[in-house]
């Protein structure tokens, strides 16, 4: 479980921080999520899959929580890393992991993240005309929500 | 607008052949599909933001409704999480009922499968089959639990009744009729009979670059040849004290898909055979405060559910209700290879194709 941190380490030097292993899981923080990509790409040496992406809502910022799994080893590694600016926007990881892509976009339409380069960033569980993010913890049901029908949509 | 040769179609929502309300468009030149797009939340209820205004222990009516074909393996996986978050230790025949429940929740949910996609081949016979022998199964759930589709019958620190007197025997006689049934009639409607072979060999091929491309665990992916299960490869539950193989399958055709299934039905009687013969006395749950409060940490657990890898990770803050649950479907990440193996498909395969997957658009779409 080390190992992959001390990986991580020589290439991300103090951008990384260690949160200790628990159980088979071993989680990683990510001081600069521009580095994001950079540390998927040294993860995938280890790991084939992004198992899943679990996005929280600290308002103002967004936790994300990328749980990689590798199919030959129980290991999983968890990099955590935190969105703060106003944009909500954060790399895409398609490019490096392919099971990223219907993650992120979920991620995106249950909280809004915008993932740079993404090539197919669509709504994917509501539809398309649906008013607002509702895994945001400032989601509120407004007339809008009560009142849609989904009659506009084009089926 | 890009233009179409051929014609678009419309494969669901509301289909019977789709399992629930998935939604497949695909562009058909002739009879072979070019394209295919899949369409999904039409079963979307927001389970993960209703965790968030409830409290543990409130949370698990709803889980039964996530994949409501397996609702003993949800509420297996969310009691884990919850004692993992909490740190509760569950007594030793808590454990054994658990697998015990979880194993004959998986044969029933496989026996669903098998006879969905029987009736998808036009084969009603087989589906009126298997749902027979799930039936004898679901008695047994309905007298431990009360319930038959959603039991609730875990809890926090264990489970809400003990297993009822002579419950051992029930369940041997049922298990011998399913195992029969599968070693000797299903030979003739299934896994031996040619016009089934001829309809799902070599269909809807999902190979191991795929598998490990897609991220799709469970029996799609050891279909495909990749030997690997969580219950052996990090046992939770009593799965490291019982005996019992991995099934694994070669072609990751649809019909390789099924067999792996049908060889899974058979290891689960085994397990649970086993663990009703060591079941240990004893009590059967830890008493936990209904109202809890769990500190500020994040929670990991994934467990091997009849539809692949599950995994739930739950943020709390000291609070009494979860700050955040997300929750990982194998199902949704099975779906995505759709789009690319219903591709070179002849159209009277998609639903065969569709179904040979497994899906169940509850824990899809959550």
């Amino acid at each position: 479980m080390k190992e992959y941190f001390e990986k991580l380490k020589g290439v991300l030097g103090n951008k990384v921080k260690d949160f200790g292993v628990d159980g088979t899981e071993y989680s990683v923080l990510l001081v600069d999520k521009k580095l994001l990509k950079t540390a998927a790409e040294i993860i995938r040496q280890d790991f084939d899959v992004l198992f899943m992406l679990a996005v929280a809502d600290y308002k103002p910022k967004f936790e994300l929580n990328y749980v990689f799994s590798s199919y030959d080893k129980p290991d999983t590694i968890v990099i955590r890393t935190y969105i703060t600016d106003r944009d909500y926007s954060i790399d895409t990881l398609t490019e490096v992991f392919d099971s990223a892509n219907w993650e992120e976009r979920e991620a995106y339409d249950l909280f809004g993240i915008k993932f740079n380069k993404h090539p197919d960033l669509r709504r994917i569980l509501l539809p398309e005309d649906w008013p607002g993010h509702p895994l945001r913890k400032d989601f509120v049901v407004t007339d809008e929500v009560r009142n849609w029908t989904g009659l506009d949509l084009k089926f | 607008m890009e233009t179409l040769k051929g014609i678009r179609l419309n494969v669901g929502p509301v289909h019977p052949a789709t399992h629930g309300v998935l939604k497949v468009v695909v562009d058909i030149e002739g009879d072979t599909v070019n394209k295919a797009q899949v369409e999904m939340g039409f079963l979307h209820r927001g389970k993960e933001k209703m965790a968030e205004v409830r409290y543990f222990s409130n949370y698990y009516p709803i889980v039964d409704k996530l994949d409501y074909v397996s609702a003993i393996n949800m509420e297996v996986l969310y009691a884990s999480l919850v004692e993992k978050a909490a740190g509760i230790e569950i007594p030793p025949r808590a454990v054994y009922i658990r697998t015990i429940m979880a194993e004959i929740q998986r044969i029933m949910s496989h026996l669903v499968y098998i006879g969905s996609i029987g009736e998808d081949l036009g084969n009603i016979t087989g589906m009126f089959w298997a749902l027979r022998e799930r039936e004898l199964l679901m008695d047994l759930v309905e007298e431990v639990s009360g319930g038959r589709l959603a039991p609730m019958y875990m809890t926090t620190g264990g489970s809400f009744y003990d297993l009822p007197q002579h419950f051992d025997e029930k369940a041997e006689k049922a298990l011998v009729r399913v195992e029969t049934k599968i070693n000797k009639d299903y030979n003739s409607m299934f896994t031996k009979n040619q016009l089934f072979l001829m309809r799902t060999k070599g269909v809807g091929v999902l190979d191991r670059y795929m598998v490990k491309k897609y991220g799709i665990t469970g029996p799609n992916m050891r279909a495909a040849g990749i030997d690997r299960d969580l219950r052996k490869s990090e046992p939770y539950l009593a799965y490291d004290k019982v005996d019992f193989d991995v099934v694994t399958g070669e072609d990751g055709d649809a019909n390789s898909r099924f067999m792996v299934r049908v060889g899974e039905i058979l290891q689960s009687i085994r397990i649970v055979r086993q663990c009703l013969r060591d079941l240990p006395e004893g009590p059967y749950v830890t008493k936990t405060p209904w109202l809890m409060k769990i500190p500020d940490k994040r929670t990991f657990v994934r467990q091997e559910t009849p539809r692949g890898e599950m995994a739930m990770y739950m943020i709390t803050n000291g609070g009494t209700q979860p700050y955040r649950l997300k929750i990982r479907s194998p199902t949704f990440f099975a779906l995505r290879a759709l789009e690319e193996i219903l591709v070179g498909v002849k159209v009277a395969d998609i639903v065969v194709t569709i179904a040979s997957l497994d899906p169940v658009m509850g824990e899809v779409d959550r």
